[in-house]
Protein backbone atom coordinates (compact mmCIF):
# COMPACT_ATOMS: atom_id res chain seq x y z
CA UNK A 1 0.00 0.00 0.00
CA UNK A 2 2.77 2.39 0.85
CA UNK A 3 6.35 2.51 -0.23
CA UNK A 4 7.54 4.17 2.95
CA UNK A 5 8.10 7.42 1.07
CA UNK A 6 5.72 10.31 1.58
CA UNK A 7 2.87 10.03 -0.90
CA UNK A 8 3.04 13.63 -2.09
CA UNK A 9 0.44 13.06 -4.82
CA UNK A 10 -2.30 12.08 -2.37
CA UNK A 11 -1.43 14.94 -0.02
CA UNK A 12 -1.48 17.49 -2.82
CA UNK A 13 -4.79 16.05 -4.04
CA UNK A 14 -6.27 16.40 -0.56
CA UNK A 15 -4.90 19.94 -0.29
CA UNK A 16 -6.20 21.36 -3.56
CA UNK A 17 -9.52 19.47 -3.63
CA UNK A 18 -10.48 20.50 -0.09
CA UNK A 19 -9.39 24.13 -0.58
CA UNK A 20 -11.18 24.37 -3.93
CA UNK A 21 -14.36 22.71 -2.66
CA UNK A 22 -14.67 24.69 0.57
CA UNK A 23 -13.67 28.12 -0.74
CA UNK A 24 -15.52 27.60 -4.04
CA UNK A 25 -18.82 26.60 -2.42
CA UNK A 26 -18.57 29.39 0.17
CA UNK A 27 -18.01 32.02 -2.55
CA UNK A 28 -20.78 30.68 -4.80
CA UNK A 29 -23.22 30.39 -1.89
CA UNK A 30 -22.38 33.94 -0.78
CA UNK A 31 -23.05 35.08 -4.35
CA UNK A 32 -26.40 33.26 -4.22
CA UNK A 33 -27.31 35.12 -1.03
CA UNK A 34 -26.20 38.39 -2.62
CA UNK A 35 -28.47 37.61 -5.58
CA UNK A 36 -31.45 36.74 -3.38
CA UNK A 37 -31.12 39.85 -1.18
CA UNK A 38 -30.55 42.20 -4.12
CA UNK A 39 -33.46 40.61 -6.05
CA UNK A 40 -35.74 41.36 -3.11
CA UNK A 41 -34.44 44.95 -2.93
CA UNK A 42 -34.94 45.43 -6.69
CA UNK A 43 -38.50 44.09 -6.56
CA UNK A 44 -39.30 46.61 -3.83
CA UNK A 45 -37.81 49.36 -6.01
CA UNK A 46 -39.96 48.16 -8.97
CA UNK A 47 -36.85 47.38 -11.04
CA UNK A 48 -38.13 44.14 -12.56
CA UNK A 49 -35.29 43.45 -14.98
CA UNK A 50 -32.62 43.83 -12.31
CA UNK A 51 -34.73 41.74 -9.92
CA UNK A 52 -34.93 38.91 -12.46
CA UNK A 53 -31.19 39.11 -13.12
CA UNK A 54 -30.33 38.93 -9.42
CA UNK A 55 -32.84 36.11 -8.88
CA UNK A 56 -31.10 34.21 -11.68
CA UNK A 57 -27.75 34.71 -9.90
CA UNK A 58 -29.30 33.31 -6.70
CA UNK A 59 -30.82 30.30 -8.47
CA UNK A 60 -27.67 29.47 -10.39
CA UNK A 61 -25.59 29.84 -7.23
CA UNK A 62 -27.73 27.38 -5.27
CA UNK A 63 -27.79 24.93 -8.19
CA UNK A 64 -23.99 25.11 -8.54
CA UNK A 65 -23.50 24.41 -4.81
CA UNK A 66 -25.83 21.39 -4.98
CA UNK A 67 -24.15 20.15 -8.18
CA UNK A 68 -20.65 20.46 -6.66
CA UNK A 69 -21.72 18.47 -3.58
CA UNK A 70 -23.40 15.71 -5.62
CA UNK A 71 -20.43 15.51 -8.01
CA UNK A 72 -17.96 15.34 -5.11
CA UNK A 73 -19.88 12.56 -3.38
CA UNK A 74 -20.20 10.57 -6.61
CA UNK A 75 -16.47 10.96 -7.20
CA UNK A 76 -15.68 9.57 -3.73
CA UNK A 77 -18.26 6.76 -3.95
CA UNK A 78 -17.01 5.56 -7.36
CA UNK A 79 -13.43 4.98 -6.10
CA UNK B 1 -13.25 -22.42 19.11
CA UNK B 2 -10.92 -20.32 21.27
CA UNK B 3 -10.02 -18.12 18.29
CA UNK B 4 -13.69 -17.61 17.48
CA UNK B 5 -14.40 -16.52 21.06
CA UNK B 6 -11.61 -13.93 20.83
CA UNK B 7 -13.00 -12.80 17.46
CA UNK B 8 -16.46 -12.26 19.00
CA UNK B 9 -14.86 -10.25 21.84
CA UNK B 10 -12.86 -8.20 19.31
CA UNK B 11 -15.95 -7.43 17.19
CA UNK B 12 -17.92 -6.45 20.32
CA UNK B 13 -15.05 -4.26 21.59
CA UNK B 14 -14.59 -2.63 18.18
CA UNK B 15 -18.29 -1.80 17.92
CA UNK B 16 -18.22 -0.43 21.48
CA UNK B 17 -15.27 1.77 20.41
CA UNK B 18 -17.28 2.90 17.38
CA UNK B 19 -20.27 3.71 19.59
CA UNK B 20 -18.12 5.82 21.95
CA UNK B 21 -16.60 7.56 18.91
CA UNK B 22 -20.06 8.68 17.77
CA UNK B 23 -21.04 9.48 21.36
CA UNK B 24 -18.05 11.78 21.91
CA UNK B 25 -18.07 13.45 18.50
CA UNK B 26 -21.74 14.49 18.38
CA UNK B 27 -20.82 17.82 19.96
CA UNK B 28 -18.25 18.57 17.24
CA UNK B 29 -20.69 17.76 14.48
CA UNK B 30 -23.83 19.53 15.71
CA UNK B 31 -22.65 22.32 18.03
CA UNK B 32 -21.94 24.85 15.25
CA UNK B 33 -25.38 24.45 13.65
CA UNK B 34 -27.14 24.67 17.00
CA UNK B 35 -25.15 27.64 18.29
CA UNK B 36 -26.03 29.74 15.23
CA UNK B 37 -29.67 28.57 15.52
CA UNK B 38 -29.54 27.10 12.03
CA UNK B 39 -31.38 24.04 13.32
CA UNK B 40 -32.95 22.91 16.58
CA UNK B 41 -30.95 20.57 18.84
CA UNK B 42 -33.26 17.58 18.41
CA UNK B 43 -33.40 17.90 14.64
CA UNK B 44 -29.61 18.40 14.51
CA UNK B 45 -28.95 15.20 16.45
CA UNK B 46 -31.40 13.11 14.39
CA UNK B 47 -29.95 14.49 11.14
CA UNK B 48 -26.38 13.86 12.34
CA UNK B 49 -27.21 10.26 13.29
CA UNK B 50 -28.85 9.48 9.95
CA UNK B 51 -26.07 11.10 7.92
CA UNK B 52 -23.35 9.41 10.00
CA UNK B 53 -25.04 6.12 9.11
CA UNK B 54 -25.27 7.01 5.42
CA UNK B 55 -21.69 8.31 5.33
CA UNK B 56 -20.31 4.95 6.37
CA UNK B 57 -21.42 3.48 3.04
CA UNK B 58 -19.76 6.05 0.77
CA UNK B 59 -16.17 4.80 0.68
CA UNK B 60 -13.98 2.00 2.05
CA UNK B 61 -10.53 3.45 1.37
CA UNK B 62 -9.89 4.46 4.99
CA UNK B 63 -10.83 0.93 6.15
CA UNK B 64 -8.25 -0.47 3.73
CA UNK B 65 -5.57 1.90 5.09
CA UNK B 66 -6.32 0.88 8.68
CA UNK B 67 -6.32 -2.80 7.73
CA UNK B 68 -3.21 -2.80 5.55
CA UNK B 69 -1.31 0.47 5.92
CA UNK B 70 0.28 0.43 9.37
CA UNK B 71 1.18 -3.09 10.41
CA UNK B 72 2.22 -6.32 8.74
CA UNK B 73 -1.06 -8.29 8.47
CA UNK B 74 0.86 -11.58 8.85
CA UNK B 75 2.00 -10.43 12.31
CA UNK B 76 -1.52 -9.69 13.52
CA UNK B 77 -3.55 -12.10 15.64
CA UNK B 78 -7.00 -11.56 17.09
CA UNK B 79 -5.38 -11.06 20.52
CA UNK B 80 -3.17 -8.32 19.02
CA UNK B 81 -6.24 -6.52 17.63
CA UNK B 82 -8.02 -6.96 20.98
CA UNK B 83 -5.06 -5.48 22.90
CA UNK B 84 -4.89 -2.56 20.45
CA UNK B 85 -8.58 -1.80 20.96
CA UNK B 86 -8.17 -1.93 24.75
CA UNK B 87 -5.26 0.54 24.43
CA UNK B 88 -7.45 2.91 22.40
CA UNK B 89 -10.51 2.67 24.64
CA UNK B 90 -8.45 3.03 27.85
CA UNK B 91 -6.64 6.13 26.52
CA UNK B 92 -9.96 7.61 25.34
CA UNK B 93 -11.42 7.14 28.81
CA UNK B 94 -8.33 8.62 30.50
CA UNK B 95 -8.36 11.72 28.27
CA UNK B 96 -12.14 12.05 28.65
CA UNK B 97 -11.63 11.95 32.44
CA UNK B 98 -8.84 14.58 32.25
CA UNK B 99 -10.74 16.71 29.74
CA UNK B 100 -8.06 16.47 27.03
CA UNK B 101 -9.32 16.74 23.43
CA UNK B 102 -7.59 13.61 22.15
CA UNK B 103 -8.24 11.83 18.87
CA UNK B 104 -10.01 8.46 18.94
CA UNK B 105 -8.49 7.65 15.57
CA UNK B 106 -4.93 8.23 16.70
CA UNK B 107 -5.62 6.25 19.88
CA UNK B 108 -6.88 3.34 17.80
CA UNK B 109 -3.83 3.26 15.55
CA UNK B 110 -1.46 3.87 18.49
CA UNK B 111 -3.01 0.99 20.45
CA UNK B 112 -2.77 -1.32 17.46
CA UNK B 113 0.85 -0.44 16.74
CA UNK B 114 1.77 -0.87 20.43
CA UNK B 115 0.24 -4.34 20.65
CA UNK B 116 1.89 -5.40 17.37
CA UNK B 117 5.27 -4.22 18.68
CA UNK B 118 4.71 -6.19 21.92
CA UNK B 119 3.80 -9.29 19.91
CA UNK B 120 6.26 -9.21 17.01
CA UNK B 121 8.70 -6.34 17.55
CA UNK B 122 9.21 -3.11 15.60
CA UNK B 123 9.88 -4.99 12.34
CA UNK B 124 6.14 -5.71 12.03
CA UNK B 125 5.31 -1.99 11.98
CA UNK B 126 5.18 -0.15 8.66
CA UNK B 127 6.96 3.05 9.74
CA UNK B 128 6.65 4.57 6.29
CA UNK B 129 2.93 3.86 6.27
CA UNK B 130 2.52 5.52 9.67
CA UNK B 131 4.36 8.63 8.53
CA UNK B 132 2.71 8.68 5.12
CA UNK B 133 -0.88 7.87 6.05
CA UNK B 134 -1.22 9.10 9.62
CA UNK B 135 1.35 11.53 10.99
CA UNK B 136 1.73 13.92 8.06
CA UNK B 137 -2.01 14.08 7.22
CA UNK B 138 -2.71 14.55 10.96
CA UNK B 139 -0.49 17.65 11.00
CA UNK B 140 -1.59 19.05 7.64
CA UNK B 141 -5.37 18.45 7.67
CA UNK B 142 -6.32 20.78 10.57
CA UNK B 143 -4.07 23.47 9.04
CA UNK B 144 -5.86 23.10 5.68
CA UNK B 145 -9.25 23.32 7.44
CA UNK B 146 -8.03 26.43 9.31
CA UNK B 147 -6.85 28.08 6.08
CA UNK B 148 -9.89 27.04 4.02
CA UNK B 149 -12.36 28.35 6.61
CA UNK B 150 -10.36 31.55 7.09
CA UNK B 151 -10.06 32.32 3.36
CA UNK B 152 -13.73 31.38 2.80
CA UNK B 153 -15.02 33.74 5.48
CA UNK B 154 -12.88 36.61 4.15
CA UNK B 155 -14.40 36.14 0.68
CA UNK B 156 -17.89 35.77 2.14
CA UNK B 157 -17.65 38.99 4.17
CA UNK B 158 -16.36 40.81 1.08
CA UNK B 159 -19.33 39.59 -1.01
CA UNK B 160 -22.17 40.05 1.51
CA UNK B 161 -20.62 42.64 3.84
CA UNK B 162 -22.67 45.56 2.51
CA UNK B 163 -26.02 43.78 2.60
CA UNK B 164 -28.69 43.90 5.29
CA UNK B 165 -27.53 41.50 8.03
CA UNK B 166 -30.94 39.92 8.68
CA UNK B 167 -31.49 38.24 5.29
CA UNK B 168 -27.78 37.32 5.06
CA UNK B 169 -27.89 35.51 8.41
CA UNK B 170 -31.11 33.74 7.37
CA UNK B 171 -29.46 32.68 4.11
CA UNK B 172 -26.40 31.25 5.83
CA UNK B 173 -28.60 29.48 8.38
CA UNK B 174 -30.27 27.69 5.44
CA UNK B 175 -26.78 27.02 4.05
CA UNK B 176 -25.78 25.45 7.34
CA UNK B 177 -28.40 22.76 6.83
CA UNK B 178 -26.27 21.68 3.86
CA UNK B 179 -22.81 22.29 5.38
CA UNK B 180 -23.82 20.69 8.71
CA UNK B 181 -25.27 17.72 6.84
CA UNK B 182 -22.07 17.35 4.84
CA UNK B 183 -20.03 17.48 8.04
CA UNK B 184 -22.10 14.67 9.57
CA UNK B 185 -21.81 12.65 6.37
CA UNK B 186 -18.03 13.14 6.24
CA UNK B 187 -17.71 12.17 9.92
CA UNK B 188 -19.50 8.87 9.22
CA UNK B 189 -17.37 8.32 6.13
CA UNK B 190 -14.02 8.66 7.91
CA UNK B 191 -14.67 7.48 11.47
CA UNK B 192 -16.93 4.47 10.90
CA UNK B 193 -14.37 3.10 8.44
CA UNK B 194 -11.71 2.90 11.15
CA UNK B 195 -13.80 0.34 13.03
CA UNK B 196 -14.51 -1.50 9.77
CA UNK B 197 -10.75 -1.68 9.13
CA UNK B 198 -10.02 -3.08 12.59
CA UNK B 199 -12.78 -5.72 12.43
CA UNK B 200 -11.63 -6.75 8.96
CA UNK B 201 -8.04 -6.98 10.23
CA UNK B 202 -9.30 -9.35 12.97
CA UNK B 203 -11.15 -11.40 10.34
CA UNK B 204 -7.90 -11.66 8.35
CA UNK B 205 -6.03 -12.69 11.50
CA UNK B 206 -8.68 -15.33 12.21
CA UNK B 207 -8.37 -16.73 8.67
CA UNK B 208 -11.89 -15.72 7.61
CA UNK B 209 -10.54 -13.39 4.91
CA UNK B 210 -7.37 -13.94 2.86
CA UNK B 211 -4.73 -11.24 3.47
CA UNK B 212 -4.16 -10.86 -0.28
CA UNK B 213 -7.91 -10.45 -0.87
CA UNK B 214 -8.59 -7.70 1.68
CA UNK B 215 -12.22 -6.59 1.51
CA UNK B 216 -14.73 -5.30 4.04
CA UNK B 217 -17.78 -7.64 4.36
CA UNK B 218 -21.24 -6.04 4.16
CA UNK B 219 -22.18 -7.05 7.72
CA UNK B 220 -19.10 -5.18 8.99
CA UNK B 221 -20.11 -2.02 7.09
CA UNK B 222 -23.70 -2.18 8.35
CA UNK B 223 -22.79 -2.91 11.98
CA UNK B 224 -20.10 -0.18 12.10
CA UNK B 225 -22.49 2.33 10.50
CA UNK B 226 -25.21 1.41 13.01
CA UNK B 227 -22.85 1.65 16.02
CA UNK B 228 -21.57 5.14 15.15
CA UNK B 229 -25.08 6.37 14.30
CA UNK B 230 -26.46 5.04 17.59
CA UNK B 231 -23.55 6.60 19.49
CA UNK B 232 -24.17 9.94 17.78
CA UNK B 233 -27.87 9.77 18.61
CA UNK B 234 -27.46 8.87 22.29
CA UNK B 235 -24.49 11.23 22.74
CA UNK B 236 -26.61 13.99 21.25
CA UNK B 237 -29.30 13.85 23.92
CA UNK B 238 -26.59 14.23 26.55
CA UNK B 239 -25.14 17.22 24.68
CA UNK B 240 -28.52 18.94 24.44
CA UNK B 241 -28.78 19.00 28.22
CA UNK B 242 -25.43 20.75 28.63
CA UNK B 243 -25.55 22.81 25.47
CA UNK B 244 -25.47 26.13 27.25
CA UNK B 245 -21.85 25.66 28.30
CA UNK B 246 -20.59 24.11 25.11
CA UNK B 247 -21.78 26.31 22.29
CA UNK B 248 -19.35 28.31 20.22
CA UNK B 249 -20.01 31.98 19.68
CA UNK B 250 -20.05 32.58 15.92
CA UNK B 251 -22.32 34.02 13.25
CA UNK B 252 -24.08 31.81 10.65
CA UNK B 253 -21.61 32.76 7.88
CA UNK B 254 -18.69 31.66 10.05
CA UNK B 255 -20.54 28.46 10.93
CA UNK B 256 -21.15 27.76 7.25
CA UNK B 257 -17.46 28.37 6.39
CA UNK B 258 -16.18 26.26 9.30
CA UNK B 259 -18.48 23.33 8.58
CA UNK B 260 -17.86 23.52 4.83
CA UNK B 261 -14.09 23.51 5.33
CA UNK B 262 -14.24 20.64 7.81
CA UNK B 263 -16.49 18.55 5.56
CA UNK B 264 -14.36 19.23 2.47
CA UNK B 265 -11.09 18.26 4.20
CA UNK B 266 -12.53 15.08 5.76
CA UNK B 267 -14.19 13.97 2.51
CA UNK B 268 -11.04 14.71 0.48
CA UNK B 269 -8.98 12.73 3.01
CA UNK B 270 -11.46 9.84 2.92
CA UNK B 271 -11.22 9.71 -0.87
CA UNK B 272 -7.43 9.15 -0.69
CA UNK B 273 -7.72 6.82 2.34
CA UNK B 274 -6.34 9.01 5.16
CA UNK B 275 -7.77 8.21 8.61
CA UNK B 276 -7.98 11.71 10.10
CA UNK B 277 -8.90 13.00 13.51
CA UNK B 278 -12.27 14.53 12.67
CA UNK B 279 -12.17 16.39 16.01
CA UNK B 280 -8.94 18.17 15.07
CA UNK B 281 -10.14 19.03 11.55
CA UNK B 282 -13.45 20.47 12.77
CA UNK B 283 -11.60 22.45 15.49
CA UNK B 284 -9.22 23.76 12.79
CA UNK B 285 -12.17 24.96 10.70
CA UNK B 286 -13.84 26.69 13.64
CA UNK B 287 -10.60 28.41 14.66
CA UNK B 288 -9.92 29.49 11.06
CA UNK B 289 -13.32 31.14 10.65
CA UNK B 290 -12.88 32.84 14.04
CA UNK B 291 -9.30 33.99 13.41
CA UNK B 292 -10.19 35.56 10.05
CA UNK B 293 -12.68 37.81 11.80
CA UNK B 294 -10.65 38.56 14.92
CA UNK B 295 -7.50 36.77 16.11
CA UNK B 296 -8.46 37.20 19.77
CA UNK B 297 -11.77 35.37 19.12
CA UNK B 298 -9.89 32.10 18.94
CA UNK B 299 -9.33 30.11 22.09
CA UNK B 300 -5.63 29.49 21.49
CA UNK B 301 -5.43 27.54 24.74
CA UNK B 302 -7.70 24.91 23.18
CA UNK B 303 -5.31 24.69 20.24
CA UNK B 304 -2.44 24.12 22.67
CA UNK B 305 -4.40 21.36 24.42
CA UNK B 306 -5.07 19.69 21.08
CA UNK B 307 -1.36 19.68 20.22
CA UNK B 308 -0.45 18.28 23.66
CA UNK B 309 -3.08 15.54 23.41
CA UNK B 310 -2.00 14.76 19.85
CA UNK B 311 1.66 14.34 20.82
CA UNK B 312 0.75 12.11 23.78
CA UNK B 313 -1.91 9.94 22.14
CA UNK B 314 0.14 7.63 19.89
CA UNK B 315 2.78 6.66 22.49
CA UNK B 316 0.28 6.49 25.39
CA UNK B 317 -2.30 4.34 23.59
CA UNK B 318 0.57 2.27 22.18
CA UNK B 319 2.00 1.64 25.65
CA UNK B 320 -1.40 0.57 27.02
CA UNK B 321 -1.93 -1.68 23.97
CA UNK B 322 1.51 -3.28 24.49
CA UNK B 323 0.89 -3.82 28.23
CA UNK B 324 -2.53 -5.33 27.50
CA UNK B 325 -0.99 -7.75 25.02
CA UNK B 326 1.70 -8.69 27.56
CA UNK B 327 -0.95 -9.36 30.25
CA UNK B 328 -3.17 -11.35 27.84
CA UNK B 329 -0.14 -13.44 26.81
CA UNK B 330 0.45 -14.46 30.43
CA UNK B 331 -2.65 -16.66 30.08
CA UNK B 332 -1.44 -18.31 26.85
CA UNK B 333 -2.73 -17.81 23.31
CA UNK B 334 -6.32 -18.84 24.10
CA UNK B 335 -9.39 -16.82 25.01
CA UNK B 336 -8.74 -16.73 28.78
CA UNK B 337 -6.59 -13.57 28.69
CA UNK B 338 -9.02 -11.47 26.58
CA UNK B 339 -12.01 -12.72 28.63
CA UNK B 340 -10.34 -11.77 31.94
CA UNK B 341 -9.22 -8.37 30.62
CA UNK B 342 -12.72 -7.65 29.27
CA UNK B 343 -14.25 -8.63 32.61
CA UNK B 344 -11.75 -6.42 34.47
CA UNK B 345 -12.50 -3.47 32.15
CA UNK B 346 -16.26 -3.86 32.52
CA UNK B 347 -15.91 -4.09 36.31
CA UNK B 348 -13.74 -0.96 36.40
CA UNK B 349 -16.20 0.90 34.18
CA UNK B 350 -19.18 -0.16 36.31
CA UNK B 351 -17.32 0.93 39.47
CA UNK B 352 -16.45 4.31 37.92
CA UNK B 353 -20.06 4.92 36.85
CA UNK B 354 -21.39 3.83 40.25
CA UNK B 355 -18.98 6.24 41.95
CA UNK B 356 -20.03 9.06 39.65
CA UNK B 357 -23.73 8.39 40.21
CA UNK B 358 -23.11 8.23 43.98
CA UNK B 359 -21.36 11.61 43.85
CA UNK B 360 -24.13 13.14 41.72
CA UNK B 361 -26.92 11.92 44.04
CA UNK B 362 -28.33 14.71 46.26
CA UNK B 363 -27.49 14.49 49.94
CA UNK B 364 -30.45 13.39 52.10
CA UNK B 365 -32.18 16.34 53.74
CA UNK B 366 -31.89 16.65 57.48
CA UNK B 367 -34.94 17.46 59.59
Amino acid sequence: MTSGLINTGALVKMLYSSLLASIGTAVVFAAAILGAVRASDMRRANRSAAAVAYAAVATVGVLVVVAVIVYGLLLIARK
Amino acid sequence: MSADIILVIVVGTALAFDFTNGFHDTANVVATSISTRAIGPKQAVVMASLLNFAGAFISLKVAATIGQGFVDTDAVTTTVVFAGLVGAIAWNLITWWLGLPSSSSHALIGGLVGSVVAAQGFAAVNGGGLLDNLIIPAIIAPVIAFAAAGISILFVYRIVGNLRPGPVSRGFRHGQLISGGMLSLSHGTNDAQKTMGVITLALVANGDIAANHFHVPDWVVISAASAIALGTFIGGWRIIKTLGTRIIDMDPAQGFAAQGAGAAVILAASSVGYPLSTTHVISGGIMGSGAAKRLSAVRWGVAGNIVTAWVLTLPAAGTIGALTYAVASLFGSGAVGPILITAAMLTALAAAFARRIQRAAPAPSTP
